[in-house]
This record gives structure tokens, C-alpha cells and sequence, in this order.
């Protein structure tokens, strides 16, 4: 979890709740509850975490809960515990078998 | 030579020579037959099992197109295109497979092209799969590089 360079990242622990919208450089490394909109390099939501709201990013990872919106430009994978409702916007997608989604997927580019 | 002095004395060589005539006769025999019948009975084996077990698929071959309805309680393949309507227990739409319709099953697994209504319990998307359409399930697989849009419903 980066813990040799934490420069640019934002990590926020089981229990805390953030609301707003946050703009994160780096890994984005959620465990408590986002209610706002989050931009990142690269997000992990953990098995903990929860997000309300747009989430966007390059590589995206959810092992916990994404509801609204998900948008990744690079890789986008909802892991077996992985829970995502709403517009999802990827490249690339993986999903783990027990992944739960529901919603809207679309595809960034469909030519390939 | 070691063998057969054992059992045959070895300053008698008439006995030596008939020993191994009586060898050379009697060891292939069971073994054709043993062979045979090894032959033989998988064949049988299977014919047998593919009856009552995992049934025979039903398969839509490359380059064949059909359309219509699909009913099946087995497995169905699909490498050819399919417009329509399946109903299947379990689907399976190879990489040159397509299907244009609505699709009903209890096992779905797809690494061709699939555009439509889809209702079933379990989805697996291959790495190749293009999937489109309005799509209702229980598990869900997608493996990376699977292409996939439309509406997702988790029953």
C-alpha cells in the first residue's frame, strides 16, 4: 500500500466518513466511507469501503461498495466482494466471480 | 535365455525350443484379446455414459446460421450465429459463435458475440467476448479483457 511513498496519496481508515470532493494524485486507498466525488490515479476500495458518488480514476479497484458512478480510463476490477451500482465507464474490466453489479456499463472505446 | 533356464533343464534343447514355441503361441493370444477388449469397452463406456450423465450438446456449428427459436433442456454450442430466441439449461457461444436475441439460461458462458436480452443464473464473459444488451443474472464472471456494455441486473 505504497508505504514507501505516500506522496500525492490519500488513505482514509475504517470508520472515517469524508464528504466532498477530493482530488488525489497518486493511490487513493479507501477503508471508511467517501460521500463525495473522488479523482485519483489509482483507487482501492477495500472490502470496508464505501463510496457514494462519482469515482474516477485510471485503475480501479473494488473489493467494497461504489454506488452512482464509476469511471476508469485504464482497468477497472470489482473483486468478489466488490459491490457496484450505477454508470460504469471503463477500458478494460475483470470481474471476480461474486462481484455484484448493477447498473449501466459502457465501454470507453468499443472499435477494439 | 535366463528366463527359460529355470524352468526347462539346460542340456535339453528340444524341451528348450518347445518351451518357447509353446511361449511364443500362448503369450500373444491373451494379450490380442485383452487388447481387444480394452478396445472395445471404453466404446461401449461411453455410449453408455453420455446417456444418462451430462447430455450430448446440441451443437450450432461454424458457418451455420439459424433462425428461430431454440429449446433445449441440455447443453447447447454455439460457434455459428444464432438469430432468435434460446431457452437452454446451459449455453455455452464459442469465439466464432454470435447470437442475436434473447437468450434464457441457467449457464451461460460466453467468448463470442452476443447482442440482447439475456436471463440466466450464471455468466462467465471470456477474455475475447463482446457482450451488448440488457443482461439479468445471479453470478457474474468477466474476465479481463471481455467487452461489455449495456444494462446489468443482479437478481
Amino acid at each position: 500500500m505504497a508505504e514507501a511513498n505516500q506522496q500525492g496519496c490519500l488513505f482514509v481508515g475504517e470508520g472515517v466518513v469524508l464528504k466532498g470532493n477530493f482530488q488525489v494524485p497518486d493511490i487513493a486507498s479507501i477503508s471508511g466511507v467517501i460521500e463525495g466525488e473522488l479523482t485519483a490515479k489509482q483507487i482501492l476500495i477495500e472490502a470496508t469501503g464505501v463510496v457514494h458518488g462519482k469515482l474516477s480514476g485510471e485503475s480501479i479497484d473494488i473489493r467494497g461498495e461504489a454506488n452512482e458512478y464509476v469511471s476508469s480510463t485504464r482497468s477497472l476490477i470489482i473483486r468478489s466482494t466488490g459491490k457496484v451500482t450505477g454508470s460504469i465507464h471503463y477500458s478494460e474490466i475483470e470481474i471476480e466471480k461474486g462481484g455484484h453489479l448493477h447498473g449501466d456499463l459502457h465501454n470507453i472505446n468499443p472499435h477494439s | 535365455m535366463s528366463i527359460f533356464s529355470k524352468n526347462s533343464p539346460p542340456d535339453n534343447r528340444d524341451d528348450k525350443i518347445a518351451n518357447e514355441q509353446v511361449d511364443d503361441y500362448s503369450e500373444p493370444a491373451p494379450v490380442s484379446a485383452e487388447e481387444q477388449a480394452a478396445a472395445y469397452e471404453p466404446a461401449v463406456r461411453n455410449e453408455q455414459a453420455s446417456r444418462p450423465g451430462i447430455a450430448k450438446p446440441s451443437i450450432i456449428s461454424e458457418g451455420f446460421t439459424f433462425e428461430g427459436t431454440i429449446t433445449s433442456d441440455g447443453v447447447l454450442n454455439i460457434a455459428g450465429t444464432v438469430r432468435g430466441k434460446i431457452t437452454a439449461k446451459s449455453v455455452l457461444i464459442e469465439a466464432s459463435g454470435r447470437v442475436d436475441g434473447e437468450l434464457n439460461s441457467d449457464q451461460l458462458v460466453i467468448k463470442g458475440q452476443l447482442n440482447g436480452e439475456v436471463n440466466c443464473e450464471d455468466l462467465n464473459v471470456g477474455p475475447l467476448a463482446h457482450v451488448d444488451g440488457s443482461i439479468s443474472y445471479k453470478y457474474i464472471h468477466i474476465q479481463r479483457g471481455g467487452k461489455v456494455s449495456g444494462k446489468f441486473i443482479k437478481n
